[in-house]
Order: structure tokens, then sequence, then C-alpha cells
């Protein structure tokens, strides 16, 4: 509820912004910990998500210059401008024509005050209601799924019900590509958090899970290997590891969605 | 033949030149540069180029740092333009708490300026403009 209230407040605040400064196209706020907290109509979620993955690299090497406090880029037909405020990420895209300066004092002063009105009126952690995939929630929806599975096993002693009836219905989680490359990466598998994967097994306790299967959003699907990835800086990121080969074959690229379900033997 | 011969040798005569005026527009560059170092607040930069790299901060401890940062600017600039639609990127800054880096790029050379977070930003972006 808390979450939602935030969300909407922001959301409300970047049409607002965008009001203002007609020149503004997009906008849109995600945390340090890359979760998307609100963003306006006309930038898609897969988007963002594209966004933050670029700025992955120098928020990583932040630290040599103290941590970023603000990012301006300037093209041949626009602007960016990311501040850090209230430990959150601002992004607004402007037209080149757009007076930064004027649209950076209307976000400093907007969001700052709507941020400490919200904790004035009901103190809550910013995080995102439904915007940025999350395992968890996923998960505990299979748990569910788990539980009511087993309750008709317990009435119906007398029946013979195979195990493999018991199983839940695999879950399907979404993930974010990554690109996977180098010598020794095998072409036919994915890798994929070890969350992920310790979840699964938790649910299907002995069973093997070796392979998973893919979809795109655009129905593409394959099936192929799967192991954790070894990264730790990926840990419960949401993130899949592709080889090129997998990408090329369900014409899909870094940074975009795919649901992915478990084979389970 | 001979006229085939000709085409080769003009071609090969139009390859050098191209390749010493590449070679004098980065040994200008880097001359420029080596001006800038000594503007007030600057702390190094980085040129780099498909074929060579010079480096030349203050602090080398911090050389893969900002190396790392540089690269992931140019990378992000890139994505940013392919996403938004922007165009050619014509500069990047990058404020930090202590230290600002200004990135643009110059016939096909990448150059990142590190500097104090008081140093004159637009000064060096004037004073890279000229070449």
């Amino acid at each position: 509820m808390d979450n939602d209230v935030y969300s909407f407040a922001l959301k409300t605040t970047l049409s607002e912004i965008r009001k203002v400064c007609p020149d503004v196209t997009n906008a849109f706020i995600f945390t340090k910990d890359k979760e998307i907290i609100a963003r306006d109509k006309s930038t898609p979620e897969k988007t963002i998500l594209r966004v933050i993955d670029a700025f992955d690299g120098i928020l990583e090497k932040s630290d040599a210059i103290g941590g970023v406090k603000c990012i301006t880029l300037e093209g041949g037909k626009g602007k960016v401008n990311v501040s850090c405020v209230n430990d959150l990420y601002l992004v607004t895209i402007a037209s080149r024509k757009a007076d930064l300066s004027y649209v950076n004092t209307v976000t400093h002063v907007l969001i700052p005050t709507v941020l400490k009105l919200l904790d004035k009126i009901r103190p809550a952690p910013l995080k995102s209601s439904s915007l940025t995939p999350k395992l968890e929630p996923k998960l505990t929806k299979v748990k569910e799924i788990e539980e009511t599975a087993e309750e008709p096993a317990e009435e119906t002693v007398e029946h013979e019900i195979k195990p493999e009836s018991l199983l839940p219905e695999p879950p399907v989680i979404q993930f974010m590509v990554e690109n996977l490359g180098g010598l020794l990466v095998p072409s036919d598998a994915v890798r994929i958090d070890s969350e992920a994967l310790s979840q699964w097994k938790e649910l299907y306790g002995d069973r093997k899970i070796k392979e998973v299967e893919i979809e795109t959003f655009d129905g593409k699907a394959t099936r192929c290997k799967v192991t954790p990835i070894k990264d730790s800086k990926y840990k419960g990121k949401g993130v899949i590891q592709m080889p090129k080969k997998i990408r090329l074959t369900l014409e899909i690229k870094k940074g975009e969605l795919v649901r992915v379900k478990p084979i389970v033997e | 033949m001979v006229k085939k011969k000709k085409s080769v040798q003009e071609a090969t005569a139009m390859a050098e030149s191209r390749a010493v005026e590449d070679a004098m527009s980065v040994s200008k560059m880097r001359a420029s540069l080596k001006e800038i170092k000594k503007f007030d607040g600057v702390i190094g930069y980085i040129l780099r180029n498909s074929t060579s790299a010079a480096i030349d901060i203050k602090d080398s401890t911090k050389i893969m740092d900002y190396a790392v940062l540089s690269s992931s600017a140019f990378d992000a600039g890139e994505e940013f333009s392919e996403l938004f639609d922007l165009g050619g990127i014509e500069n990047i800054v990058i404020e930090g708490k202590d230290v600002k880096v200004l990135s643009l790029t110059i016939n096909e050379n990448n150059i990142s300026i590190f500097m104090e977070k008081n140093a004159d930003c637009n000064k060096i972006l004037r004073k890279l403009r000229e070449l």
C-alpha cells in the first residue's frame, strides 16, 4: 500500500514535470538497487531496463569519482540528464532545444519536495509495487500451488496417486537477457540466477533441473541447458545470461525480457 | 594493365596520405590535451582510438577505474542514442562528488578529461572543439 502511494505520487510528479517542461520527452526514476520506482507512460519498462543496464558500468566505478551526482549527455537531436536525488536516479530525456538548467531546477525542487512530503505522511521504504520483475512474488505463488497440490494427497490416501501428478506446475519466471560470451562458454546453455535454481530445487526435491524452456514475449521459444550464474554481481538481479546462438534463435537482444520455465526430469 | 597499376598506386597514395593526416591529427590532439592538463583543476586524460591509447592521470592507482568509467560512458552514450534517437553523441559529463569527467569523440578518437568538480568544463570543451 505504502509503495503504491510512493509510486503513484512520483508518477504524478513526473507527469507534472512533463507538463511544465514540454521539451521533456521521457522521464523515469529508479533506485540505486536498480529498481524502477516510477515512469511516464511514454517510456516502456523494457527501455528503462536497458537504460539501467547501460548505467551499470558507470555506477559500478563511480566510487572512483566519489559517487555519481549527475550525468549529462548531449546528442545531436536530444539531451539526457540523470540526477541523483535522495538516493534515487531521476532520468529525463529532452529535445535538443530544451533548457536543461530549467528542467533541472524544476525536477530538483519537485522530486525532493514530494519525497519529503511522502516521508512525513507515511514513512516507507522506497520500493516499486509491481514495476520491476522480481523473483520472490512469483516463487511464493509457486509455493502456494505446491501447498494446494499437497492437500488432496493427504485426503485421498486410499487412491493410488502417482508422484508425478503431485508435482506443482513449473513456475514461470521473468528474466532480463544479458550477453554471454567467451571461448569456454558452451553455445547451448544459459546461465540464470542461482537463487531461482535453488528455489526450483527446493520445490522439486530430488528431481533434476538440467534444462529450461525460454519463451520471448513475441512467442518464440526454445529449450536449452541451464547452469547457475557464477558472477556474484548478478545475484538476485533477475538476469539470464544467454550465448549469441540462443539469442539469435529467439531473435532477442540484451536487455529484453523472457519467460523461463524449468524442465523437471 | 597499366591503368590497373595506376589505380592501385593512387589508392596506396591516398591511404598513406590519410594515415599521415590521422597521425598528425592525433599528435595535434595530444599536444592540445597536454595543454589542457595544465588547466586549473584538471587531473588527467584518456585518449583512445582503434589503434592506440594514451593515458595521463596524476594518481596512477585510479587509472583502471577511470579507464573503465570512460569506456562505460561511451557505451552508455551509444545505448542512449539508440534507445531515444538522440543522434550522434556530442559530449557526456559525469559529475561525481569529488571528480567530474568530460567525454567526447573527435575524429573517431574517444577523449575523457578528468577534473576536480569546480574545474571549468566549458573552457575545456571550447579548447577541444578548436581541434
